[in-house]
């Protein structure tokens, strides 16, 4: 018997060493360059004055009133979007209707216009020069440059997300258990909560998880219809283009990073979801 | 819109609140807005609408979004490509934290990364010093819109394509080696065609959301007219004049633009369908 | 060309695949490998083609040690299960694949691969349907054309991984008489894995039953029908 083979062959289906690890670099500077730089300058710069120059920003009344605004949007426009979703993806996977492509396509659309866009539709909508938000700022109900188009926008920029991650779940879970929970006696209440909700359960969190994460960070559209004034309609995101263009550095750089922290924590759950409930989550990564 | 008329029936309960439900929250949020914006361009008018647009300034802006996007987006289309096999076919040290880290473009508010791009890629900057030898100036050109569209639309690629790689059947690969073929050859021949229509949607999907970008790209951009002044900035400029039909007008132009790219993702998806038959 | 395999093993981390196996196959034999999942029978053939590299032992073609060579210079034709058809390819595209993948200097020109194609075409009986794509045809259909195209690389021998699993067993019949006929034309030495008995007893002049990794017996059928060498063969052999 001869020892043959010991310069251990490529497996048929991978690349030469050699180009494997060279892609491998490319991998890790690529990333290192594109996606960790940008991180790291943040908090970088956040603490360009130390830790009490960032505390002594966070203290900024105009930067607490920025937090405020951002959490009580968020707040609202998450669960509105979850019921939303819920609805949609009820309506969309356990009915025949004629019309649903089209419908699906409908959901889908903000994620193809653009945020300022988004933002303009919402002014000439309610804006003072509109009829509708003529009557509704006579009637000291403004949208535009108030409270309820920030809400508005936000809406729209996340509209699809949660409605896109269980619907496809949904549809690959089809009618069967809804079905038999029924003809045992189940009314449909009971139904959806003891059978359809923990079937969606880790796809619905998926969903709000990114859901929150975009509406805390959307800035163009909210920077068209809230007049951005300090202290009254500015989020976080418009305050950091405030501070920004003010020279207030810190102040910028510190508001952005408690985003950012907002984003890993966003993305550790992210993938925590994913390695933990891949099965379940199956039908959304394909698409 | 009652059972039985539009729909066939089905057992289960709750059509008329849900669908109520969807649709209520899909005309305030989404429609309604729409329509405004369409009615608001009739109003004005074809020809007027026209002529609003037919200046230097705007159709450099349109054109600038435009080609920013079409550029990180082929950008994207190779080096996400590698990337996303990287990430599937080889195991190392810290793969996991770099497959996590694909997706910080979706996560990260585009404000944050605007602002964290400028500062690092600024003539002060710590990418900005080490470029400038080399006669580069990122910031405040072009090519700081490019860079600030990369990192906004490299995860449409990877998370399109990543699960097209996964499933991909390795007796493919290994028929083509039995074949004769070369690593390489089968690579360009069978996996590339393989992966062509997620491809083509993840561009497109990528290409879709950086013609609209705009919080990523004002701080790097500079913002000159006719030079590094993007279409979404022009409507806010217009906006905080007041000259609302000038800002319908250039928003009706990019809704064209993002309605034409929907359509081309849409025929992308069918042409593939029918193409590899993988229904 | 005949083909020796001496003491080939085979591991997968701590699993045992392959245990020490030796087998001699004559020229132009058509034999199978018979045995239940996970004997180790498709090891062994994905062994023979190159696509799995043994953790110790020799394989001779012709007289000549391959155990080194790579996939793509054993020239061994090779059928999968599921056929692997390229299905963004035309079936005359997919035929010809293995000679465009040549290098240039080895490449036939266009109009030798269209008559070498079209001539393989005949040999499967379906010379109408080289512009069609893998989604339109058949189970039988794409069965064929894998084989015209493991052939059209002109292979020094045919490996089959149960060639006939996924077709229904109306067709299965059907093309088992191709098989043997298209092994009597081209007198290649042709291996198929099976485990399906009464497939392995008409069709093989060699049936080689494999268990647990193992070689039990080698022999004609009748021969393994009439004096089984283990109760497992016996067992597995009485259907």
């Amino acid at each position: 018997m001869s020892d043959i083979a010991l310069t251990r062959p490529v497996p048929v289906t991978s690349e030469p060493p050699l180009a494997r690890y060279l892609l491998i670099g490319f991998a890790v500077v690529f990333v290192t360059l594109f996606l960790f730089a940008p991180l790291l300058t943040v908090f970088a710069e956040a603490l360009r004055q130390g830790w009490a120059g960032a505390l002594d920003a966070l203290r900024l009344p105009d930067a607490q009133a920025a937090i405020r605004m951002t959490l009580t949007i968020a707040a609202i426009a998450v669960p509105i979007n979850a019921a939303f979703g819920i609805a949609a993806a009820w309506a969309i996977t356990k009915f025949d209707f004629r019309g649903k492509a089209f419908l699906i396509t409908l959901i889908d659309l903000p994620f193809s216009v653009s945020p300022v866009v988004a933002g303009l539709m919402l002014v000439l909508l309610f804006g003072a020069n509109s009829t509708l938000g003529g009557w509704l700022i006579a009637n000291d109900m403004p949208i535009v440059f108030a409270f309820p188009g920030i809400l508005l926008a936000t809406l729209f920029i996340t509209f699809p997300f949660v409605a896109r991650e269980i619907i496809p779940v949904m549809m690959e879970q089809g009618r069967a258990e809804e079905e038999a929970a029924l003809t045992l006696g189940a009314s449909g209440w009971r139904t959806f909560f003891t059978v359809t909700l923990p079937n969606i359960r880790w796809a619905l969190l998926y969903g709000v998880l990114l859901c929150n994460a975009r509406a805390m960070g959307e800035f163009g559209a909210v920077a068209v219809v809230s007049g951005k004034i300090r202290g009254e309609t500015a989020t976080m995101p418009t305050m950091i283009e405030m501070f920004y263009n003010e020279y207030l550095s810190v102040a910028a750089f510190t508001l952005a990073a408690v985003l950012a922290m907002l984003a890993l924590l966003t993305l550790l759950l992210k993938s925590l979801l994913e390695w933990r409930h891949a099965d379940l989550l199956a039908a959304t990564r394909r698409h | 819109m009652r059972a039985g008329i539009l729909r066939s029936p089905s057992p289960l309960p709750g059509f008329g609140l849900s669908f109520g439900i969807m649709m209520t929250v899909l005309s305030i949020v989404v429609l309604l807005p729409i329509a405004a914006l369409l009615g608001r361009g009739l109003m004005i008018g074809p020809a007027d609408l026209w002529d609003m647009l037919n200046s230097r300034r705007i159709w450099s802006a349109l054109t600038l979004s435009f080609r920013a996007a079409l550029i990180a987006s082929l950008f994207n289309l190779v080096f996400g490509l590698m990337l996303a096999w990287v990430l599937v076919r080889y195991r190392f040290w810290g793969r996991r934290f770099i497959d996590a880290a694909v997706d910080l473009p979706f996560a990260l508010p585009t404000a944050v990364a605007g602002i964290a791009l400028t500062a690092l890629y600024a003539p002060n900057g710590v990418f900005g010093q080490a470029l400038a030898p080399l006669g580069l100036q990122v910031a405040y050109t072009e090519v700081g819109i490019w860079v600030a569209l990369v990192f906004i639309g490299l995860p449409f690629v990877v998370r399109t394509v990543q699960p097209v790689i996964e499933e991909l059947e390795p007796d493919l690969e290994e028929v083509s080696a039995t074949l004769g073929a070369r690593r390489i050859y089968t690579l360009r021949r069978v996996i590339l065609p393989t992966l062509t229509p997620a491809l083509l949607t993840g561009f497109a999907l990528a290409l879709a959301r950086s013609v609209g970008e705009y919080g990523s790209v004002i701080f790097i951009a500079g913002n000159i007219p006719n030079l590094t002044e993007i279409a979404p900035l022009l409507i806010v400029i217009r906006l905080e004049e007041y000259n609302y039909d000038a800002a319908a007008a250039i928003g009706i132009a990019m809704l064209v633009i993002s309605f034409a790219m929907l359509l081309a993702i849409n025929a992308i998806q069918v042409w593939s369908r029918r193409r590899i038959g993988n229904v | 060309m005949n083909i020796e395999i001496e003491e080939l093993a085979k591991e997968f981390g701590t699993e045992r695949a392959l245990h020490p196996v030796s087998l001699s196959i004559p020229s132009g034999a058509l034999i199978a490998l018979l045995g239940p999942s996970g004997s180790g029978k498709t090891t062994l053939l994905r062994i023979l083609a190159g696509l799995e590299f043994p953790t110790s032992g020799r394989v001779l073609f012709g007289g000549q040690d391959a155990t080194g060579l790579s996939v793509q210079e054993r020239r061994a034709g090779f059928v999968f299960q599921q056929y692997a058809l390229f299905k963004h390819m035309t079936v005359f595209e997919n035929i010809a694949y293995g000679l465009r993948a040549r290098k240039r200097h080895e490449r036939p020109t266009e109009a030798e691969i269209g008559r070498r194609v079209n001539r393989l075409l005949e040999l499967i009986q379906l010379p109408e349907i080289g512009t069609r794509y893998p989604n339109q045809l058949s189970g039988g259909q794409r069965q064929r054309v894998a084989l015209a195209r493991a052939l059209a690389i002109e292979p020094r021998m045919l490996l089959l991984d149960e060639p006939f699993g996924a077709l229904d067993a109306k067709v299965r019949k059907e093309l088992r008489q191709g098989l043997r006929e298209i092994h009597d034309r081209t007198g290649l030495t042709t291996v198929f894995v099976t485990h399906d008995q009464e497939e392995a007893m008409e069709l093989a002049d060699l049936v080689v039953v494999m268990s647990m990794g193992r070689i039990e017996q080698v022999g004609k059928p009748a021969e393994i029908r009439a004096k089984p060498a283990s109760d497992f063969v016996r067992a597995f052999t009485a259907a």
